[in-house]
């Protein structure tokens, strides 16, 4: 998961992640639980929280929003940003929450049985 | 799933929109994030590309997200839609051939579909349709078929426990209307009071008859039909309450049916119930509480709901054995139901599958023929498909779009072919009108309209599928490196294409032989020996009101009293009269004895038809005499009873002895036997095509039996020296000067009689002979096509041949051997299907065999024939080829 750079010979180790598949609609999702917001605020927040370690490519975000939405799990709606712009808002709808309680879940299971195999060695 | 649904729907049809949207959401995006660079002091030029940078590709980005919205699929639809119409285009007359081709195979078969559905899936205009069943007896006695039940059995039917709510019987009677204006002959049924709620029919006037007035002193009164109202009685609102006078009694109008209740009539119930072609009127039946009578009752039962057929096998059962108990002398009958719909349409349904087969036949020549033109055409687009390929195409795209071609192709296939359907529908009414129940409700509903595009879809999947696959399925650096070449196409092509033909022949073969045996039948018919002359021959029907004409002693003085006058109008050569004339109805029958030939078991009793004739009457139809005399004035009922004999039964009963002089008597003994006085050949009494029955003649003179047949009506045969316009209004005036209250009944020539019983015959012969011309056509077409085709293809070759020095009459040869291999392959497998196919055909098939070696030969000539007409025009064209110019364009 570590994606490591060849620099002069030597290996040294990348400060970002790259998302694991599957995980980014997680973020997102998680991401809009505390209020409605739009597409460049979800890209800052999720660097922020992670302390910049994860490294999302901004503009895979978009395509991610567009299909979350047309599942029905987050709903798009125009607003006015901070600077006074129009910019589009997503929200999370019912569905949309369920979908993160199942996929937390499911993730709180795969670490959790990851961290065990990686232990017992 | 409806968001999702919405979603599409809203990137489809609001694109630009949802674009600008998008725009606007990337640009706020891009903004902020060089906004943010902007803070961290970074120049205006450099927080941009920093912006930018971390975005990434940014049309890449876009495109991601339409496909996340999910417009791909509707817009690759769109494109490929486009660009179908563009290579239409490009290419009118590949695919207004195509386009035509399909249209006669799809709008023949919705014309046939349109026929069946509306003989066999409409549901009758009875409200209880689905529930009604007819009800049928058999006795022992092979080769009678279904007979009616007699008014005692039914009696003892409808007393009998049964599951039927409702049961009905009727029998045709006829009605003299007078008081009106001219007296005129109805027909009408006498019906039980069960009979209407049986139909669960509600009349558009007034009420049916109830359970009292279905007695006798009580039945004075009728129902009429509603044609019979709006042409008789001026469609007058009031009539229900008023009185018309029906054989010379006052009978009060109680109802008018609606338009659409025309049962009982003749409509695929067999001739033996002997029903008016179209019911005017019904009476109550009034049978007494203990009736007696012959078999001429049709008998309808309403089953109660959820009740099956076996159910009432059981009960008819046992109503066989209760009625054996009360009738001993009737041993094994046993009785059956038809469901009405069945019944009705009994005699339409066979034509009509014959017409289906036909049908689908042309339909899978017209794929075929579709299918060579697509693989010819996606052959000579191998280079722009390869490239395509080439250029990242998959496999499965190229597929999808070859195949949204075909369907468009299918489509414009099939809208036309609607319009021809409705157009030869038109045709078909024309010609066939009266020869086919329900003819008159044919057209366009939801049925027929979802057939069509359920045609339609699957013939644009056959004939496109095979070709798309055929086309895509190849070797992409072989075909770019072929490419240059003209010359190209796969090994399995020509193969494909050469199959394509060999089964259109082989289709067009098994049609046209069906449709060649049909004309052979129908020029047996007309050929083959009725047994009477019908050229200026006229006949009419003469029915005795019961009150005046009571005993058959003064009905026969009447009928010779008119016969007279007949044979003394100055235009007339001969006249008689018989129980049935040719084409006039079924005769009646019965069993018979014959004391020199005492029948050995009593299950195979003879029976024969039984007809009263009148001095002259075999003269007047020009039916030969064969051997001894014609009846005269001499055989009166005090005389030596006689008979005269038909030809059948001179060879069923005597055979290889004189007849004349035998001894023949009805099956009861209490009447004495006829002495057989002659031998007159068989005369056909339904259809050209019967087998004449066994069939005696008892002079009208000599009726001991009284009580049946019945004399209430003769039917007259006059032959005239000359056409004689005025012949109808002298028969006219001939009868009421006899008797000015009698109608004269059904005038008709016979020529027209011959020519109605026709009509279905020469129907199905219309029909599929023109489907076997279609199918010739669209299988020579096909040929012309593929030869063409291969003539193209192998111009390289051929001209390299004519440079080696290959004469051009060699040339020709080459390539109408070609076609004529194919043609014989295909004719081939035509006649080894055709021996198999016709074999079903035998019941429409008279005076010729299935397997008739003379149609077969000429069909297989002329399909040989046509292959290489069709061959004939591209083989001119390769021998006038210059092969200089091939070899230079190469």
């Amino acid at each position: 998961m570590y994606s490591s750079v060849e620099v002069q010979g030597e290996t040294v180790i990348n400060p970002h992640i790259d998302l694991p598949q599957g995980t980014l609609d997680l973020l997102i999702l998680r991401t809009l639980v505390l209020e409605p917001q739009h597409g460049w605020a979800i890209s800052e927040r999720v660097q922020q929280i992670s302390s910049d370690v994860l490294r999302i490519q901004q503009g895979s975000l978009y395509p991610a929003l567009h299909r979350l939405e047309r599942r029905g799990w987050i709903k798009a709606t125009w607003g006015t940003s901070e600077n006074n712009r129009r910019a589009k808002y997503y929200e999370l709808t019912r569905s949309g929450m369920k979908q993160l309680e199942v996929e937390t879940e499911s993730w709180r299971k795969l670490t959790l049985a990851v961290a065990q195999i990686l232990e017992s060695v | 799933m409806f968001n999702d649904l919405r979603i599409r729907l809203r990137s489809f049809f609001r694109k630009a929109a949802a674009e600008a949207e998008l725009k606007d959401e990337l640009r706020f995006h891009l903004d902020n994030e060089a906004e943010k660079y902007k803070r961290t002091g970074m120049a205006d030029e450099e927080a941009k590309r920093c912006a930018r940078l971390a975005f990434g590709g940014e049309e890449q980005v876009k495109q991601d997200c339409r496909d996340a919205r999910g417009t791909r699929m509707a817009e690759t639809v769109i494109q490929d839609i486009r660009y179908a119409l563009r290579s239409m285009r490009k290419n009118p007359g590949f695919f207004a051939i195509a386009a035509l081709t399909l249209a006669l195979g799809i709008g023949s078969s919705i014309a046939v579909f349109s026929l069946v559905n509306a003989i066999l899936l409409k549901p009758l205009p009875y409200p209880n349709a689905g529930q009604v069943v007819m009800i049928w007896r058999q006795g022992p006695l092979a080769g009678i078929g279904d007979m009616p039940f007699s008014p005692g059995e039914y009696c003892i039917l409808a007393r009998s426990e049964t599951v039927f709510q409702n049961l009905g019987a009727f029998k045709k009677d006829s009605f003299n209307l007078t008081g009106v204006s001219d007296p005129e002959l109805l027909e009408g049924v006498r019906v039980t009071a069960g009979f209407f709620p049986t139909l669960g029919v509600a009349p558009a006037l007034g009420r049916t008859f109830t359970e009292e007035e279905d007695h006798a002193g009580r039945e004075l009164v009728v129902v009429l039909s509603n044609r019979l109202w709006r042409t008789r009685f001026g469609a007058d609102p009031g009539i229900v309450g008023k009185t018309v006078h029906l054989n010379g009694s006052s009978y009060s109008v109680i109802g008018v049916m609606p338009p659409n209740f025309l049962f009982p009539n003749q409509e695929g119930i067999p001739p033996i119930l002997d029903l008016p072609r179209e019911t005017q009127l019904w009476v109550p039946l009034a049978l007494p509480a203990n009736p007696r009578g012959a078999n001429e009752l049709g008998v309808i039962g309403q089953l109660r709901t959820g009740v099956s057929l076996t159910g009432v096998e059981q009960d008819l059962e046992n109503f066989e054995a209760v009625r054996e108990r009360q009738i001993p002398q009737e041993k094994n009958w046993s009785s059956h139901a038809v469901p009405l719909m069945r019944q009705t349409a009994s005699d339409a349904r066979l034509p009509l599958l014959l017409l289906l087969g036909a049908v689908s036949v042309v339909l899978l020549i017209a794929c075929a023929n579709v299918a060579g033109l697509t693989l010819n055409r996606s052959l000579g687009r191998r280079r722009e498909l390869t490239l395509r390929g080439a250029l990242g195409a998959v496999r499965s795209r190229i597929v999808q779009q070859l195949m949204t071609e075909s369907l468009i192709l299918a489509f414009i296939g099939g809208g036309l072919g609607i319009l021809l359907a409705e157009l030869s529908l038109l045709m078909v009414k024309h010609f066939a009108s009266g020869a086919i129940p329900h003819l008159h409700e044919t057209g366009l509903d939801l049925r027929v309209i979802t057939f069509a595009v359920g045609v339609t879809l699957a013939t644009g999947l056959l004939f496109g599928l095979a070709p798309a696959m055929g086309a895509t399925r190849m070797n992409m650096v072989e075909a770019l490196k072929a490419g240059g070449q003209r010359s190209g196409g796969s090994a399995t092509a020509p193969k494909m294409r050469n199959a394509l033909i060999i089964v259109q022949v082989a289709m067009a073969m098994v049609l046209v032989i069906a449709a060649g045996l049909l004309v052979r039948t129908f020029y047996s018919m007309l050929r083959a020996d009725a047994g009477f002359d019908a050229t200026r021959v006229v006949t009419f029907e003469l029915p005795l009101p019961t009150p005046k004409y009571a005993d058959t002693a003064r009905m026969a003085d009447l009928y010779l009293q008119v016969l007279l006058r007949l044979q003394s109008i100055p235009s007339v050569r001969g006249a008689g009269f018989a129980s049935v004339v040719p084409m006039g109805g079924a005769p009646d029958g019965t069993v018979i004895r014959m004391p020199e030939h005492p029948s050995a078991n009593s299950s195979e009793k003879p029976f024969a038809n039984y007809a009263f004739i009148s001095p002259g009457y075999f003269a007047a139809i020009a039916a030969p005499l064969l051997r001894g005399r014609d009846i005269n004035d001499a055989d009166t009922l005090n005389a030596v009873p006689v008979t005269i004999i038909n030809a059948a039964m001179a060879r069923k009963f005597f055979p290889g002895e004189d007849p004349i002089g035998k001894q023949v008597g009805v099956g009861m003994t209490r009447i004495p036997v006829r002495i057989i006085v002659g031998v007159v050949a068989d005369t056909k009494q339904a259809s050209l095509r019967e087998q004449p029955d066994p069939e005696m003649f008892v002079p009208a003179t000599q009726n001991e039996i009284k009580v049946w047949p019945s004399m209430q009506t003769m039917q007259f045969a006059v032959r005239t020296r000359i056409d004689d316009a005025s012949i109808a209004e002298s028969v006219r005036q001939a009868v009421h000067t006899v008797d000015p209250d009698l109608p004269v009944a059904k005038f008709s020539t016979l020529t027209t009689l011959v020519n109605t019983s026709m009509t279905a015959d020469r129907f199905s012969v219309i029909l599929v002979g023109a489907l076997g011309m279609l199918a010739l056509i669209l299988a020579s077409v096909g040929m012309y096509g593929v030869i063409s085709y291969s003539v193209l293809q192998r111009m390289p070759e051929i001209g390299l041949r004519m440079a080696l020095g290959a004469k051009r009459s060699q040339v020709f040869a080459m390539i109408l051997r070609n076609g004529g291999r194919l043609a014989i392959a295909g004719v081939t497998i035509g006649l080894i299907a055709a021996l198999a196919a016709t074999r079903l055909m035998a019941r429409f098939l008279f005076g010729v065999q299935p397997t008739d070696p003379f149609t077969f030969a000429v069909v297989s000539f002329l399909l040989i024939l046509v292959a290489l007409l069709a061959s004939y025009l591209p083989a001119r064209r390769a021998m006038k080829l210059d092969p200089m110019i091939i070899l230079r364009y190469e």
